[in-house]
């Protein structure tokens, strides 16, 4: 067989965005090259399933009690046991904590190879451009990287490609998926569009009950963030402060103009290092990477380092009073301003145009 | 108690990053160091040689490079140093790198192994989980907080929107978060022992590892693919209304 798996995951009582953007993507792409696409949901995820109706031609359920509440050891045995009886062609996960606990152990275990970070995948010739360039890409562009791909096919050439950043994005790789092998690949949110491929599949339904391991993992105690704090790597919209902001006395206008756009709220390591912000909010090199579709860099001046972690981003918004600042170099639109005074106008504009 | 640190070599941050030609290879400025990330596992085993006297050993795998890394693990104050230096690990598979570093993670019997969360060249954060999985060890991820108990090790970790305290069977394999522990500064002394320190070598071969294939490459490309920056003029309420504008009607991400 030579079809795609998706791994799917949920936060809460809903799948994640990036599940249905694989699953699109992969519809998409199965169009054109043959073989099916299979969403597999596991444990908690299970009684979601329902969702998933018309938008694969299968769904694997994994069903085993130790698959509940999510642990790697038991996931890695259930996941290795799905994979091996399908024997896809590459199984496609969402970028996040929980895939990169489990994929490269099943990559070990399978003797597989496994990619993180990807922002492309695609039929040879087909697709959307695969770096950076999909700005306002919409569901017709979706459409187009489709029937596109189907053209690749018709030619006789369904030779997959995947791209994802190195160095920081200083580099962009494209690597052949090869016709036999198995590849697993993390792909980041935002990678696709949802809406890319039509759904209205009709979907069989399997469930594999393979005997797991128990844990050896124990949880002693768990402590969740707030809701919209955690959505960091997974909002549409990031508004990110940096030491322009001066102090936590601001950070209020970052919050207004996040909530306005439904957005989460990121900082510069400047201000994490200053005691003012905490880590788990810090965008960069050595805190959380974000590729939302639209990154509003408030007082932040585009060191390398930051530049690292939202370099994927679509659309890129700077506002800094320096206008020699190097993030304007990364930037789509630049503001120069005082983000004091900037950031309540644009969430005044903002209310006003989405209302 | 045994603690081995993977440490991996990779170009400085700063290192010019150049595709060639017709984008058939990549040319990366020869500036390098230890990664981020195996900085901060290097401290935690040290904390670990402190505490509990345990003994500390670094290992790499490499083609012909990674010396770097190795003297700086030394001169923080890690014991044994250990290279697998193998042409064939020249842009290997991450799986190749895993299977090298745990057969020789595997040559001593190891009660704690600690790698990066990530490396900064790739941003993976493949290799550790491999490892774990090739030596049939547990694993936690993303590692801010490490106590050793009798047996085990109660780690606190973050989690996506959140963090847990797990407890481990030893042996088992962490990686590193910032935040695990501040990396010290070598003195001088250490630095001086790093020059001279003899880096004991092993290959492929001797460790009997098998190398997995490499992924084809299509095309390496920069970026900067991002058009230039259109900059907004005007009083605040003025950019404000005009860079919404043109969220909405070029972009279209409103
Ligand atoms: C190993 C390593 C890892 C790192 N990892 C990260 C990381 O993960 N994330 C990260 O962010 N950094 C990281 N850094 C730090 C990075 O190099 C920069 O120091 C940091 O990003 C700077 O933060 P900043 O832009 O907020 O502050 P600054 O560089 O001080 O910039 C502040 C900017 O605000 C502007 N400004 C001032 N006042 C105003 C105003 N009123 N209105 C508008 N603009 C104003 C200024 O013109 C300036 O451009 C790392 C560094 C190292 C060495
Ligand atoms: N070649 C290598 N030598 C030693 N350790 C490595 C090597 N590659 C990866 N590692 C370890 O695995 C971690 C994750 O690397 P990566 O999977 O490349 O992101 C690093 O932080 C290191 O601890």
């Amino acid at each position: 067989m030579n079809g795609l798996y998706i791994i799917c995951e949920a936060r809460g009582e809903e799948f994640r965005p990036a599940t249905y953007e694989l699953l699109a993507a992969a519809r998409a792409i199965t169009a054109a090259t043959g073989g099916e696409v299979t969403a597999v949901v596991a444990g908690p995820e299970v009684t979601l399933k329902a969702k998933l109706e018309g938008l694969a031609h299968r769904v694997v359920t994994l069903t085993a009690p130790e698959l509940t509440p999510f642990s790697a050891d038991s996931w890695v045995d259930a996941l290795a046991a799905a994979i091996g009886a399908g024997a896809p062609r590459a199984v496609l996960f969402g970028e996040g904590g929980r895939t990169r606990e489990v994929m490269p152990r099943l990559a070990a275990r399978l003797g597989a190879w496994a990619l993180s970070n990807c922002v492309d995948l695609r039929v040879n010739g087909g697709g959307a451009d695969a770096v950076g360039g999909s700005t306002g890409a919409g569901a017709t562009d979706g459409l187009g990287g489709a029937s596109a791909a189907g053209a690749a096919a018709a030619d006789g050439g369904s030779a997959l490609e995947i791209s994802r950043p190195v160095y920081g994005g200083k580099a962009y790789v494209t690597n052949l998926v090869p016709a036999d092998g198995l590849l697993l690949a993390a792909f980041r949110p935002h990678s696709f569009d949802a809406g890319m491929a039509p759904a209205g599949l009709s979907t069989a339904a399997e469930e594999v009950a393979a005997p797991v391991a128990v844990s050896r993992v124990e949880l002693v105690e768990r402590r969740e963030g707030g809701p919209r704090k955690a959505d960091l790597t997974e909002a549409a919209v990031v508004v990110t402060g940096g030491r322009g902001m001066k102090g936590p006395e601001n950070f209020g206008l970052l919050e207004d103009l996040a909530a306005a756009l439904e957005g989460a709220v990121g900082y510069s390591r400047a201000l994490v290092d200053a005691g003012l912000a905490e880590h788990a909010y810090q965008v960069g090199k050595s805190g959380k990477t974000v590729s939302p579709t639209l990154y509003i860099a408030c007082g932040v001046s585009g060191a390398i380092h930051h530049i690292m972690g939202m370099d994927t981003a679509k659309v890129v918004v700077a506002i800094n009073t320096d206008p020699t600042a190097p993030i304007f170099e990364y930037a789509d639109y630049g503001v120069v301003g005082d983000v004091l005074q900037v950031l309540p106008a644009l969430t005044e504009q903002v209310r006003a145009a989405t209302s | 108690m045994r603690v081995v640190v993977l440490v991996k070599e990779v170009p400085d941050l700063e290192a010019a990053v150049k595709v060639t030609g017709d984008g058939s290879g990549l040319e990366v400025e020869k500036r390098r160091g230890l990664n981020f990330f195996d900085e901060i596992a290097v401290e935690a085993a040290l904390k670990l040689k402190e505490s509990h006297g345990a003994v500390t050993a670094a290992v790499g795998a490499s083609a012909g490079a990674g010396v770097e890394a190795m003297r700086r693990a030394v001169a923080m104050g890690i014991e044994t140093p250990l290279l697998v230096d193998d042409p064939a690990l020249d842009g290997a598979d991450s799986l190749t790198i895993a299977r090298a570093l745990a057969a020789a993670v595997a040559l001593e019997p190891t009660d704690l192994v600690i790698a990066g969360k990530q490396a900064t060249d790739d941003e993976a954060g493949l290799v550790g989980p491999m490892v774990a999985e090739i030596l049939g060890m547990p694993c936690a991820t993303r590692a801010i907080g490490l106590e050793v108990e009798d047996g085990s090790v109660l780690v606190t970790r973050e989690i996506d929107g959140g963090e847990e305290v797990v407890r481990l069977p030893l042996p088992a394999l962490i990686t590193a978060e910032k935040g695990l522990a501040e990396p010290r500064v070598p003195g001088m002394a250490g630095t001086m022992k790093a020059m001279k320190v003899q880096i004991e070598r092993t290959d492929l071969a001797a460790l009997g590892v098998q190398a997995h294939p490499v992924l084809p490459v299509v095309a390496y490309r920069t970026v900067g693919q991002r058009p230039p920056v259109t900059m907004i003029e005007g009083e605040p309420a003025d950019a404000a209304a005009e860079l919404v504008r043109l969220l909405r009607q070029e972009a279209k991400v409103l």
